[in-house]
């Protein structure tokens, strides 16, 4: 039996998912350890922002997480309704959190820079704008999934959802070169980066941190999806039991 | 305001929102295992 058919079933993907997240919540914490200090200590001054700027540390990955989990999310939810797979949509539930923990991160630090650059905490300009609605598409996720009696129809109409929704992702990415924004381009790209190499190299560690991290909620998350999904099984009501 | 404020409330209100979720995450399974229990013990006295 090939290995991902042996992981799709949740009674085996229980234990493999609770052997895992340690270990990826141990490699987020070494890692944003690491980034932390680069960022916060090792770091220049920035020339114009002065120290305000150290904020990237944080808004950056979580932005780019924010935009990468719904796009994991989608991915799942695509599956769950191609392949009518249970472990897939209870993947996609997993990860909606957590995107909307990253994108309501990066919406807040991003105000907070804003005001000692803009001027102003808030300003409807696209990348913003776009942004939002990603928190918003993440809410209506988590509420259409848990708005049914059955789970699966749940399942079906917030993968629907998360699918539509991917039509947000190039808009945020591409707002700041289709309109006039006051948000800045991308200091970091495929062709390369502006950026002097600590702040890179602080920035990309904590945006590894925040991906571990994701990876290891994800995989706990999907632990407690499967009980609640699959109480009346004899595995779970055993597992139940042994913790009793 | 300094920039420490900026800074502050960004950092302080990652590290809130990121200990919340590790939190609601323990508790949820708790929750999710206390129902099968529940479920099982009114079972049991049917």
């Amino acid at each position: 039996m090939p290995a991902w058919s042996y992981l799709a079933s949740p009674a085996t993907f229980y234990g493999f998912a609770g052997r895992l997240a340690p270990w990826f919540f141990a490699l987020a914490a070494v890692l944003g350890a690491a980034g932390l200090y680069l960022g916060l200590f090792v770091a220049p001054t920035d020339a114009q922002q002065g120290e305000v700027y150290r904020v990237i540390f944080i808004h950056v990955p979580a932005a780019w997480m924010s935009m990468f989990l719904y796009f994991v999310m989608a991915c799942y939810g695509g599956v769950s309704l191609t392949f009518n797979t249970r472990l897939a949509a209870m993947m996609a539930r997993s990860i909606a959190p957590t995107g909307a923990m990253f994108t309501f991160v990066s919406l807040w630090t991003g105000s907070f820079w804003g005001r000692p650059t803009w001027g102003t905490y808030w300003v409807w300009d696209a990348r913003l704008t776009s942004e939002l609605v990603l928190l918003f598409l993440y809410f209506g996720f988590i509420a259409l999934a848990n708005a049914f009696e059955d789970p699966r129809r749940g399942d079906r109409a917030a993968a629907l959802l998360a699918l539509i929704g991917l039509v947000n992702l190039p808009i945020i990415y591409f707002s700041v070169q289709w309109w006039n924004t006051l948000h800045q381009g991308s200091s970091v790209n495929l062709r390369g980066t502006t950026m002097h190499k600590t702040m890179l190299a602080g920035m990309l560690l904590m945006a590894f941190s925040f991906w571990m991290y994701s990876i290891g909620t994800a995989l706990t998350r999907v632990r407690a999806v499967i009980i609640e999904r699959e109480r009346r099984t004899h595995w779970v009501r055993g597992l139940a039991g042994a913790r009793a | 305001m300094s920039h420490e404020f900026y800074l502050w409330m960004s950092y302080g209100a990652t590290a809130i929102a990121v200990a919340a979720e590790v939190v609601l995450l323990r508790v949820r399974r708790a929750q999710a295992l206390a129902r099968v229990e529940e479920e099982k013990d009114l079972e049991a006295q049917d």
